[in-house]
Parts: structure tokens; C-alpha cells; sequence
């Protein structure tokens, strides 16, 4: 059934044919393209391997944001199936994650591309990569899960939730490295869950050393706290579904 | 297992806000200045195999919630509903579908949904695209049917699921006349092997060819209950009839 709906989400987001590839990737491009010039040439802050730095903070971020774009309107798009038939309707927010995780994984060509732009070879580190995609999914769902709840009960505020979500990516090290943030503030941002993963896959792609277990295990277990609170509240709420959806 | 249908003192309530939107018990409870409205209101009925039961009443009466609620889709506030046997609906001139994906891809999810599994969804695809007579265009997306070709597709999904329990809302209504008898033969076979079948329209003809007993809903509550032309004459006496109600052959 995840497989079924996820598929059909696929094409119902990003159609069909060889433009469903340019979809997916145009995004991440032109967001990487645009904060490598501010960094680089408007704040003149590149650190080691601008491109890299940032493509590992924005395609990461692109699976958490678009997740979440999905998850908001996710309830919308199967409202003609949600008003037919009882299914379990459990899966919705995990099929919203893995349709995202669909783009998420051709959105990595943009990190390849960089590392042989700045000539950055994998080590054994990148070994550590599918465990920190791992985190990343596991992040996605439970913010697609929240997505939906806010989808749900908070209809008008949909834009401006989604405006938080892309707020968390400024006060992470999104645009710069951890470790090019000094003072306070360095402290301060670690307290977001976002940073340990950013820093999590520069770690693995960049800096060539297994990541930290903080960078790791804090994204997981707000994750995991995250999608802990929300099931239960989501599995009793989409009793409601067809209520409000109809 | 015999095919069954029954509803005690079955409620289903509607909370609203300030704006009249629906919203969700949980958010009611939290949110001031919200309305309620029981769509649902101490229903009870019972059929057995064999039986076919139309809903008749005005528009906003209840006999989409109903058949919701039957369905599975809506979960009863007050009272509780059995429903022993395989069901299938068709609750929407929608027809379950969505409009970006194709005749095709539709029937192959809707089948998986409703219980089959990926492999077997793919081997009923071809069935259905025919049984539809839709071949020609299944591999179009449904945003280019019209709502009769919606409804054939609904129904030859539906089908195919070998339902006991059969359930439609005005699904009927975008049919064609040719898919129209079509549609009564089918239901008549559900009956026949013993199954059920739930209609819900404006369109009393063509319930009257799927059924032989109606209820009257006014008002989410049950005015009326029995034979298909005694009940319709009982609401037609009562003035509430639609505009949109055809009553004629």
C-alpha cells in the first residue's frame, strides 16, 4: 500500500517523462546556485569548499521542506480517496516523506557534482552516509506528520508554519559551517536539530571523518520524540479526516 | 459469515467554527465560539442478505454521511454501526479517483486500498479498463473524463472487488442510460448471491430499479422506513422534496 501510494503521489506531484528529473532538480540547483554567490561574493565567507558546504545543508533540507509541503496538502490530494474508502490512512505522511526521498536522491548529483567541482574525494567516511540518510527520512516523516496535523487543524496558517520550517534552515548552519560560527552562537545553534544533520553530512562528505554521535543521535531523538507525540494523535484524528476534507 | 447491516441509535456529529468551516472534536475543545450540528441523529436500521435500501430526502438530510459512515470513512459519534460482509462504494461522482493520474494507474491504486495486493491490483487492471469500456482512454488521466466516464471507471473498480455490500451516492445520476442497466443487472447479481446494496439520489427511477425499500432521512433522523413506494410517497407528502429530485421513468 506505501508503495502503491507513494508511486501514485509521484505522479501526481511531478508528472511523468523525462522533465519529472529536471523537477527535482532545478529546485536544489538554483537554491545552492543563489547562496553560494551571497556567501561567496555578497558576505565573502566561503570556508572550505563553499558549493559543497551549502549543497550538504540544502539538499538535506529540501527533503525536510518538501516533506512538509506535502505533507500540508497531502490530505487534500487524496481527498477523493479519503471520502470513497476506509484504508489506513497511517501511511499518508510516510508516503508524503518517500515521494520526497524520490527527488531527495536525484538531488544528489548536485553533491557529486560539487565534489568534483572543488575536487573532494569520498573517504571510508562516506560510509556513514546512509545512516545519516537514514536520520534525515526519519526527520521528514515525523515533520510530515506535524504537516498534516497542521494541514488538518490549521488551515490558514499552512504558509506561515511552512515559513518557520524555512526559518530553521538561517539559524542552522545552513549557509556557513559550524565551525565558522564563533561565540555564543555556536552553541546556541546546536540547540536546533538541523545542525547536527547538516553537519552530519559534511562530516561524511566534506571533512572525511565519521560524524559526531550529537550530530546524529539529537536529530534522531527529536525525531523519534517527535513521531512518539504525533501517531497517536494523527491515528485518532483521521477518524476526522472525511469530516473536514468532504 | 451472513452478509449484514445494522445501525443502533448511530449519531455523527459536526463541529464548526467561527468561519463555519469543519473542524475536529480535538480542535473544538480548544477553540471558542464553536457550533455543532448532528448530521447523524439516533438512526437505526437493519438489513439482511439480499436486501437493497434506498435514501431518499432532501439535500443535507444525511444520506451521504450515512453511507460514510457505513463505509468506514466517518466513525460514528453516538451509537455504533455492524457492517459483516466485503463492502465496496462508490460515495462521489469523484469516484474515488484522482484527477492527475491515469484511468489505469486509478484502478491499480484503488485496488491495493481496497485490498489487493500490487501484484494482483496489476492483473485486475486489464479486467477493469474493459468492464468500464473505457480501453481507449485509460491511459489518459482522469482530469479529461467526463463524470459518466468517472462513474464507469468507479463502478468497474468497485466490481471487481466482488462486494457483498454495495454502496452508492448519486454516483448513478452521471451515468449514461447504456452503463445505467448495466449497473442495475450488476447490483441485481450482489443482491442475488446474496449481498447488499445501499443507493443514495435525487434520481427515485432509478432507485426504485436497485431497491425495494427506502428510508426517509430529514434532518440526519429517520422519518421514514419501509416499502420504496410507500416511503417515497410519504416524502413526497412532506413537501421537503428537492428541486432536484426525478421522480418520472
Amino acid at each position: 500500500m506505501l508503495v502503491s501510494l507513494t508511486l501514485s503521489d509521484l505522479r501526481a506531484r511531478y508528472g511523468r517523462g523525462p522533465w519529472q528529473l529536471l523537477k527535482w532538480l532545478s529546485d536544489p540547483f538554483a537554491v545552492v546556485g543563489i547562496y553560494l554567490l551571497l556567501v561567496t561574493v555578497v558576505l565573502d565567507r566561503g570556508g572550505l569548499a563553499p558549493g559543497l558546504s551549502i549543497a550538504c545543508a540544502v539538499v538535506p533540507f529540501q527533503l525536510v521542506t518538501m516533506a512538509i509541503i506535502n505533507g500540508l496538502g497531502a490530505l487534500d490530494l487524496r481527498g477523493s480517496i479519503i471520502l470513497n474508502m476506509r484504508f489506513d490512512r497511517t501511511l499518508i505522511p510516510i508516503s508524503s516523506a518517500m515521494t520526497e526521498t524520490v527527488a531527495f536522491a536525484a538531488s544528489f548529483l548536485l553533491i557529486g557534482l560539487m565534489m568534483t567541482a572543488y575536487q573532494v574525494a569520498p573517504t571510508t567516511a562516506a560510509l556513514w552516509l546512509p545512516v545519516v540518510m537514514g536520520v534525515n527520512f526519519l526527520f521528514a516523516v515525523a515533520f510530515a506528520y506535524l504537516a498534516s496535523l497542521i494541514g488538518l487543524w490549521f488551515r490558514d496558517l499552512r504558509p506561515f508554519f511552512l515559513s518557520f520550517v524555512r526559518a530553521l534552515f538561517f539559524l542552522a548552519p545552513g549557509l556557513v559551517p559550524l565551525s565558522l560560527i564563533g561565540g555564543r552562537a555556536n552553541e546556541l545553534v546546536k540547540v536546533n536539530p538541523l545542525t547536527g544533520l547538516f553537519e552530519a553530512y559534511r562530516s561524511t562528505l566534506l571533512y572525511g571523518h565519521r560524524p559526531a554521535a550529537w550530530q546524529l543521535l539529537y536529530p534522531a531523538a527529536i525525531a523519534v520524540a517527535m513521531v512518539v507525540a504525533l501517531v497517536p494523535v494523527y491515528r485518532r484524528e483521521q477518524r476526522q479526516f472525511a469530516k473536514v476534507i468532504g | 459469515m451472513t452478509t449484514a447491516v445494522a445501525a443502533h441509535g448511530l449519531g455523527v456529529r459536526f463541529f464548526f467554527d467561527r468561519q463555519h468551516r469543519v473542524v475536529t472534536p480535538a480542535l473544538a475543545r480548544i477553540r471558542r465560539r464553536v457550533t455543532d450540528l448532528w448530521g447523524l441523529r439516533n438512526v437505526s436500521f437493519s438489513l439482511a442478505a439480499g436486501d437493497g435500501i434506498a435514501l431518499v430526502g432532501p439535500s443535507g438530510s444525511g444520506k451521504t454521511t450515512l453511507l460514510r459512515t457505513l463505509a468506514g470513512v466517518l466513525t460514528p459519534d453516538t451509537g455504533s454501526v455492524e457492517v459483516r460482509g466485503r463492502v465496496a462504494s462508490l460515495l462521489s461522482v469523484e469516484a474515488g479517483l484522482m484527477n492527475a493520474l491515469t484511468g489505469r494507474e486509478n484502478a491499480l491504486l484503488l485496488g491495493v486500498l481496497g485490498g489487493l495486493s500490487r501484484r494482483e491490483a496489476k492483473r485486475a487492471v486489464a479486467d477493469i479498463g474493459e468492464r468500464s469500456g473505457l480501453e481507449e482512454v485509460f491511459d489518459n488521466p482522469v482530469s479529461s473524463y467526463s463524470q459518466g466516464m468517472r462513474a464507469r471507471l468507479g463502478f468497474a473498480v468497485t466490481e471487481h472487488a466482488r462486494p457483498q455490500i454495495l454502496l452508492l451516492d448519486e454516483v448513478l445520476e452521471a451515468l449514461d442510460l447504456e452503463f445505467r442497466d448495466y449497473v442495475v443487472a450488476r447490483a441485481e447479481a450482489v443482491r442475488a448471491r446474496g449481498g447488499i446494496i445501499v443507493a443514495a439520489g435525487h434520481d427515485h427511477s432509478m432507485l426504485a430499479r436497485l431497491c425495494g425499500r427506502a428510508i426517509l432521512l430529514q434532518e440526519g433522523t429517520v422519518s421514514a422506513d419501509g416499502d420504496f413506494d410507500d416511503v417515497l410517497s410519504a416524502y413526497t407528502a412532506s413537501g421537503a422534496s428537492s428541486s432536484g429530485d426525478v421522480t418520472g421513468a
